[in-house]
């Protein structure tokens, strides 16, 4: 095979990837503007589906509870993965350095159903120990901080790696004090990578069902642990239109935030190499 | 205890390292008891390999490692044991650390800022430092929208705006290239000096060192080789290893073979070298002599002494410019370098690779080395 | 003043400095919430059902506790032959979706690695997109798209190629296209990371040595990748293990998973000692593979 040859057969690969993971949400697009009352026939174009939506209150209930969640778990997430990650890329030894790490790697990979089931298992005895916590809004919210931590440190942890540590010492060379230097340089450079792992994590939590459905009490219902039992049960063309419109949602902040990232790059390389030039 | 009956400041360096040494891991010793003294007015330079422990004494000056051994006395007090943020000490980084989210103003107000200073004095205090490196148009920039030289600039504005008793610089020019260099040292020295900052600093390069210096250390295995002007360094090594790290330099090996009040005969395997010396020395003792490429003469007639010369055969010349660099093989197998100034070149115009040549040199031009 | 400062520095202390903290407060965190309840799975796996609490293992008798540990719940498991085809049936599912997600997803991490350099943000992006809308839509999308009269059988029989509809829905295969779908992008970023930082120089040098572009591929680009392919492996199989959503949503009421089987002992049968001895079989089952995330977890950052 020549390189030309090469190129294209890697080019369809990609390209047959890309369809494979854009098919399915091409079709829920596609059919929430589907009239049909089945999901799978096509009649013809309405927003019906939208309308059934607005009228929905469970769903519109559960969306709201989970952006509730979402936000406060995203919150916690950060402030703890600031934490963990901070400890674990300054302090090279400590005692049980290594078990941290990998406390705080596990929940990455673990799968849900151990992690809800055995969190659920410690909140229970906790309550029957100590009569708090009610199952409800707060185990789910520890829940969804435990995995967002996970994944937040990871993303601060990164970002700190890369991060030259000498501009610390500057900043202690200069007079700060340790805590000056953490907010003065570390907490704004740090800033762009707790913003995505707010956002990161945010999605984590909006997305969760498996988590939620553990730890969740009577009256708490997120919006996937209400997708999911409707999905259950068969097709439902107002969950369609409900995908659509969280998509649309997040396509867009995903795409503006590329964008804009992509656009300071350039700005960035441009001053660079004008720089240069003076 | 002699300067009891004085006053204890007066002859108080700034600087004063007692027996510092760090160890790390328990036997690691990147810095090994190490003694020194800086002037008020100093730019003293730090000079080794990589790993020879000069970045690390120089962290334990600005307060970033803390020695396991011995004190650092700044003026005459102890600083040992000081936090770097309370340090009356700055130093500029090695590829600066410029704060990537400050603008250049912000840059040099950062320490100025830490210390509560008045906003106005602040801002006239930048000022004065901009004008002072020549970036007064650029106060808005940040630092990604400068060149190397102008950061560089930056850094020492920022190193020096507190006014600090002693400034560090870690490998100043390391980050520019070639061309820069030279300009940048000069103009890096003159703002020090109009200043009037003592400064350490530290460097692999031995003519970064020895431009900057007014005195300099060679270090090596975390302990001082010699420490001297750059002049003695170069003309006086007082060891194989800084005669080999300062420059090129040809070492002859052989035993002492006569002894005498002002110079030794040394018997080596292609000469024999008459030394002036002022050091003792025994009969049979193996030494060395050092000389410098530059102190040697070309010529295909033997000189007339009986002493100071040896014959070989060129094999590799190189036409500089200045001047020409000659590589003589010696009977024993031992290859000369040999560099010899164009407009003295006159005699040899015409050599060439396998002509026989004696090279000679001066009384002067050698120096004993016993270790 | 001094006595001021002083009496503040006494007022706070000694064990608590910057350091402890900083150190402290995530480690709390993790033991509270990622250690503990491991430790008390266990014991709950450890002890007898009864009818809504679950018995205490400790008694005191005198001044000495005794430890009753009612081991009935792994006898079960043991001896249930069903259990042990669900462990074997998930490790199998969990395995092909890896190598599948392997094959479908080196190649491409390879070919964005070699893609124009201002292209590769872009498409780094549209792998994380789907990633960043809800999980549980793409997989009932899925199930739109399965379907007897869903869209890829309508099509299929209308170019003909089929003249009845193929029972796809709840099926293995819809199981492994769903296990797939969502674990992909797990396998393309840990590669795609390696990969892009492999440095084109090595396959100049190896094709200047006369190394023809396959025996190169075989001989440089994939060992050099090789922590790459562990990492994602990893990321893919460890979770996969005890995946419940996708099973529950494509697989049919026949596959045998093992999330599922917890999921029914927990939810169903209300037997939270059973539960809690699938889990810690699960646990164990994983132990290997996630001591080798672990492990590269450490490596990646020293």
């Amino acid at each position: 095979m020549n390189s030309t040859a090469l190129k294209w057969f890697g080019r369809s690969w990609m390209l047959l990837v890309y369809a494979f993971l854009f098919l399915p949400i091409f079709t829920l697009v596609a059919y929430s503007f589907n009239d049909s009352q089945l999901v799978t026939v096509w009649s013809h174009a309405s927003l019906r589906w939208y309308k059934a939506l607005m009228h929905d209150r469970d769903l519109i209930a559960a969306v709201m509870l989970s952006l509730k969640i979402a936000f406060l778990s995203a919150l916690v997430s950060v402030f703890f993965g600031l934490f963990s990650a901070f400890a674990l890329h300054r302090y090279r030894r400590f005692t049980g350095r290594g078990l941290l790490s990998s406390l705080a790697s596990t929940p990455l990979v673990m799968p849900d159903v151990i992690v809800g089931l055995s969190l659920l298992l410690m909140l229970v005895s906790v309550q029957q120990a100590l009569g708090y916590p009610e199952r409800g809004l707060f185990t789910i919210l520890l829940g969804h901080a435990l995995l967002g931590t996970a994944y937040a440190t990871v993303v601060v942890r990164s970002r700190l790696t890369e991060m030259d540590s000498k501009l610390e010492e500057a900043a202690m060379d200069l007079g700060c004090r340790p805590w000056q230097v953490f907010t003065l340089v570390t907490l704004p450079l740090l800033m762009p990578a707790l913003l995505s792992a707010f956002l990161l994590t945010f999605t984590l939590s909006f997305d969760d069902v498996v988590l939620s459905s553990f730890l969740s009490g009577p009256g708490y219902s997120t919006m996937p642990m209400v997708i999911f039992s409707r999905a259950r049960l068969g097709l439902n063309p107002s969950i369609n239109a409900l995908a659509t419109v969280t998509i649309v949602v997040v396509s867009v902040v995903v795409f503006a935030s590329t964008l804009y990232s992509l656009r300071q790059a350039r700005q960035r390389k441009r001053d660079m190499a004008l720089a240069q030039r003076e | 205890m002699e300067n009891a009956s004085k006053s204890p400041l007066a002859n108080e360096p700034l600087l004063r390292i007692e027996g510092v040494s760090k160890i790390y891991d328990g036997h690691i010793k990147a810095v090994d008891q190490v003694t020194l003294n800086v002037a008020s007015g100093e730019i003293f330079a730090l000079l080794g390999g990589s790993g020879c422990g000069k970045s690390t004494l120089l962290r334990m000056l600005a307060g970033f490692e803390t020695p396991s051994q011995g004190r650092i006395y700044l003026g005459g007090t102890d600083i040992t044991e000081l936090p770097a943020y309370q340090r009356p000490i700055n130093m500029m980084f090695q590829s600066y650390a410029l704060f990537p989210h400050l603008s250049v103003s912000d840059n040099i107000a950062f320490g100025l800022r830490r210390d509560g200073m008045a906003k106005e004095a602040i801002a006239e205090r930048v000022e004065a430092m901009l004008k002072l490196v020549q970036l007064s148009q650029y106060a808005k920039r940040k630092p990604h929208q400068l060149s190397g030289g102008q950061q560089q600039r930056v850094a020492l504005a920022r190193s020096i705006a507190k006014q600090p008793k002693l400034l560090l610089l870690d490998e100043p020019l390391g980050a520019l290239d070639k061309k820069l260099r030279v300009s940048t040292q000069i103009e890096l020295v003159n703002i020090i000096e109009e200043v009037g900052v003592t400064c350490v600093l530290v460097t692999h390069d031995q003519e970064e060192a020895m431009t900057m210096a007014t005195r300099m250390a060679v270090m090596s295995a975390g302990s001082f080789l010699q420490v001297g002007s750059p002049k003695a360094i170069y003309q006086q090594p007082n060891s194989r290893q800084v005669a080999d790290f300062i420059g090129s330099v040809n070492i002859f090996d052989g035993p002492v073979k006569e002894n005498h009040t002002n110079y030794v005969l040394v018997q080596c395997a292609d000469a024999l070298l008459r030394v002036p010396h002022s050091q003792p020395c025994q009969d049979g003792m193996g030494v060395g002599v050092a000389i410098r490429p530059e102190k040697m003469a070309l010529s295909r007639k033997k000189p007339s002494a009986k002493v100071n010369h040896v014959a070989g055969v060129v094999v590799e010349m190189a036409y500089f410019g200045a001047h020409t660099s000659y590589h003589v093989k010696l009977a024993s197998g031992k290859v000369l370098q040999v560099q010899v100034q164009s407009h003295a070149d006159e005699d040899n115009a015409d050599l060439c690779w396998g002509d026989q040549v004696y090279a000679s040199w001066a009384d002067n031009a050698m120096v004993l080395l016993t270790q | 003043m001094a006595t001021l400062m002083q009496s503040l520095k006494r007022s706070t202390p000694a064990w608590l400095t910057g350091r402890r903290l900083v150190i402290g407060l995530p480690y709390a965190w993790f033991l509270i919430l990622a250690f503990l309840p491991v430790l008390i799975v266990l014991k709950i796996s450890l002890s007898e059902m009864q009818t809504t609490a679950v018995s205490g293992m400790v008694s005191w008798q005198g001044a000495w506790p005794s430890i009753k540990l009612d081991v009935s719940s792994y006898l079960f498991l043991a001896s249930d032959e069903l259990y042990l085809a669900t462990y074997l049936s998930s490790i199998s599912y969990a395995f092909y979706t890896t190598v599948l997600c392997l094959g479908l997803g080196y190649p491409f991490a390879y070919f964005m690695a070699r893609a124009p350099k201002h292209w590769q943000a872009l498409l780094l992006m549209l792998i994380m997109l789907p990633f960043w809308t809800s999980f549980l839509l793409r997989i009932y999308a899925w199930k739109t798209l399965l379907v007897n009269n869903g869209l890829i059988n309508n099509a299929l029989l209308a170019i003909g190629w089929i003249d009845s509809p193929i029972e796809m829905l709840n099926t293995p295969f819809s199981l492994m296209i769903g296990m797939v779908y969502s674990y992909l992008p797990f396998m393309i970023l840990p590669l795609y990371a390696n990969l892009s930082k492999l440095d084109g120089r090595y396959l100049e040098a190896a094709a200047d040595l006369g190394c023809h572009p396959f025996k190169t591929f075989w001989l440089i680009t994939v060992p050099l990748s090789k922590a790459g392919i562990v990492a994602g492996c990893m990321l893919v199989f460890i979770p996969a293990v005890g995946e419940y959503v996708i099973p529950e949503l494509l697989g049919g009421p026949n596959t045998l998973m093992i999330g599922r089987v917890l999921w029914d002992e927990f939810f169903s049968n209300n037997d939270w000692p059973m539960a809690g001895a699938v889990t810690i079989v699960m646990l164990l089952l994983i132990m290997l593979p996630l001591a080798i995330y672990n492990k590269l977890q450490s490596e990646g950052r020293a």
